[in-house]
């Protein structure tokens, strides 16, 4: 079975290859193509409406693509004889039956694939919802319809995890325990995929990040080469002679801000260039600093032209 | 960097090999579903009072001095009840498709099930057994209270023995089985419950009774084929008089079933869960 139990040549898990939907009119995935790998938490970010859900759904085949691929350690996700073993997807928190309890919900899907009752007890304690298992689940909220979710993701003890928004919802404890069980599902071999809108929430947890926007293929990098090339970095330099200093600064490609009297925000270049522009002309500095830009900052650059949901003023006041 | 790099990536992990989707699988998974949902106990609940309380009620009232007799009329007399709770086991039938959809459980169906027909097939299965044990014994309950209650009057008297009583009953529960598997393939095929209720209820049931209200010839020829007229025939003890024979109407319910799953199977196939 592709070589699972010897050593693995191919280390793409989730394979995405020139993938299109279209509901009707609308392209709500355009040409898309990347790869997931195992052994780290891969990022899927993008503003709302990007095209993010409807990769993942397409992944586990909900949605058949208009043209081109999904498939999951080199298969379409519906030729796998244990499915709920090869993938594990939280998408829309809710789907779940309102009038059946959270424990009943997992022993219905874990009977699919002949998982014992003992497993779905495990989850359920692990997603930490041991005390409203048996209550319906219409009276859930956000948060504790997320675990449910999360549980149901993991009861296969699935190689590849899909999650969708896995922290809309959750409090503050909540947010911190999935980071953790992510990274750490991650770091035991697995491929762990999720998507967020939240650029701060992926910079925690993502270490590599696939960016899309409007359906297509934004950025495919790690975190930190996301930021780096993407964020607006700024030298910020505090100094007496801050109007000689910009003067002799200003050229090609530089743009100098003075935001209060005696301070400089220069992009373009770098802080040395700086310090060394001050000292051959023997000016004074009393602060100079990079300012790094944040991953929201890299984030907000990239998709700039691609937030299809775009908040006019003109829009507001209408 | 590639040294350390190689190292931190663990090694691939293998799934548990011993969690496989199976047939059985998905039969369990039905029914835990359909036995974990408190709407089947008490639809179920209502389909049993109402078929047996009204065949009770009105084999109970018949008046000593009613000049009807013979067992044709004893059973349907006892049946009385019945056609009434077919509908609140269409309904259920209707809903354990359409209830997924319209709560998105079917996407964590399907997430397990991503070859989906196998989903259809085991609902299908799973209630339509459940309709045929519950109804085998309604049935024949029903007909005991009835009998018992008749006592006494012409309708009195009749026996499971008696020529054609013991095939009209069981005719009764094959077409409360038939009008359920229909229900779930149109509950399939519509996905939404207020819809599918609706088309059940107007297009099958009543649809076909109003159109014999109709002045057109040809439309008197047709109405016996329509899917919810089809298995009237098997219900009579005495089948002789009727528009199709015993034959034609095993035949009919086999072909609208066909139709009604194909249609089914392919649109599930086809669409965007």
């Amino acid at each position: 079975m592709n070589g699972r139990s010897g050593r693995r040549t191919v280390v793409i898990m989730i394979e995405i290859e020139h993938l299109t939907k279209r509901y009707g009119k609308k392209t709500a995935v355009d040409d898309l193509t990347f790869n997931v790998k195992p052994g780290v938490v891969t990022g899927f970010l993008g503003p709302n409406g990007a095209g993010k859900s409807t990769t993942m759904r397409a992944i586990v085949g909900l949605d058949a693509p208009t043209s081109g691929l999904a498939r999951v350690n080199g298969k379409h996700y519906s030729e796998f004889q244990s499915p709920l073993s090869e993938v594990g997807a939280l998408l829309e928190a809710k789907s779940v039956h309102a009038g059946r309890s959270a424990h009943n919900h997992l022993l219905a899907l874990a009977r699919t694939h002949g998982i014992p009752k003992r497993r779905v007890q495990e989850v359920i304690d692990l997603v930490g919802l041991h005390e409203v298992a048996g209550k319906r689940v219409g009276g859930f909220s956000l948060g504790m319809g997320q675990r449910l979710g999360i549980a149901v993701a993991l009861l296969g003890d699935p190689a590849v995890l899909i999650l969708d928004e896995p922290v809309n919802g959750l409090d503050p404890d909540g947010v911190k325990w999935i980071r953790v069980l992510l990274k750490g599902l991650a770091a035991e071999g697995r491929t762990v995929f999720l998507s967020s809108h939240l650029m701060s929430e992926l910079a925690q947890t993502a270490e590599h990040l696939v960016v899309i926007g409007q359906g297509r293929l934004l950025a495919d990098t790690t975190v930190d080469d996301f930021v780096s090339g993407n964020g607006k970095s700024r030298v910020r330099v505090v100094s007496p002679d801050a109007a000689r200093l910009a003067e002799h600064l200003a050229g090609p490609g530089i743009s100098i801000a003075s935001p209060e009297k005696g301070v400089l925000e220069v992009s373009g270049t770098e802080a040395a260039v700086v310090g060394q522009t001050a000292a051959a002309h023997g000016l004074v500095l009393h602060e100079l600093r990079t300012d790094r830009g944040s991953l929201e900052d890299a984030f907000m650059q990239l998709t700039a032209d691609a937030v299809e949901y775009r908040q006019t003023t003109e829009g507001a006041t209408r | 960097m590639t040294a350390a790099a190689m190292t931190e990536r663990p090694a691939a992990y293998a799934p548990p090999a011993n969690y496989k989707l199976s047939a059985t699988g998905l039969l369990r998974s039905e029914w835990t579903k359909l036995w974990t949902l408190r709407s089947t106990w008490i639809v179920l609940l209502c389909a049993v009072v109402f078929s047996a309380g009204l065949g009770a009620l009105v084999s109970g009232t018949v008046p000593a001095d009613l000049e009807i007799g013979g067992a044709e009329n004893a059973v349907g007399f006892a049946m009385s009840g019945v056609a009434l709770s077919s509908v609140f086991v269409a309904v259920l039938g209707i809903l354990t498709i359409t209830g997924e959809y319209s709560t998105g459980s079917i996407r964590s169906t399907m997430s397990a099930a991503p070859k989906r027909l196998g989903v259809l097939w085991s609902k299908a299965v799973v209630f339509g057994a459940v309709v045929a044990v519950l109804f085998t014994v309604m049935v024949f309950a029903t007909f005991f209270i009835s009998q018992a209650l008749l006592d006494g009057t012409e309708l009195g008297g009749v026996s499971l023995g008696d020529e054609g009583v013991t095939r009209a009953l069981f005719g009764y529960v094959a077409m409360i089985v038939y009008l359920t598997l229909l229900a779930v393939a149109i509950g399939a095929i519509l996905r939404n419950s207020a819809g599918s209720i609706g088309f059940y209820i107007g297009v099958i049931m009543i649809l076909p009774q109003l159109a014999t209200l109709l002045p057109w010839g040809w439309v008197e020829d047709v109405t016996p084929y329509a899917p919810g007229n089809v298995s009237n025939t098997i219900t009579y003890v005495d089948p002789a008089g009727q528009a199709l024979g015993v034959g034609e109407s095993w035949l009919w319910m086999g072909i609208w079933l066909v139709v009604a799953y194909g249609l089914a199977g392919v649109l599930l196939k086809r669409r965007d869960v």
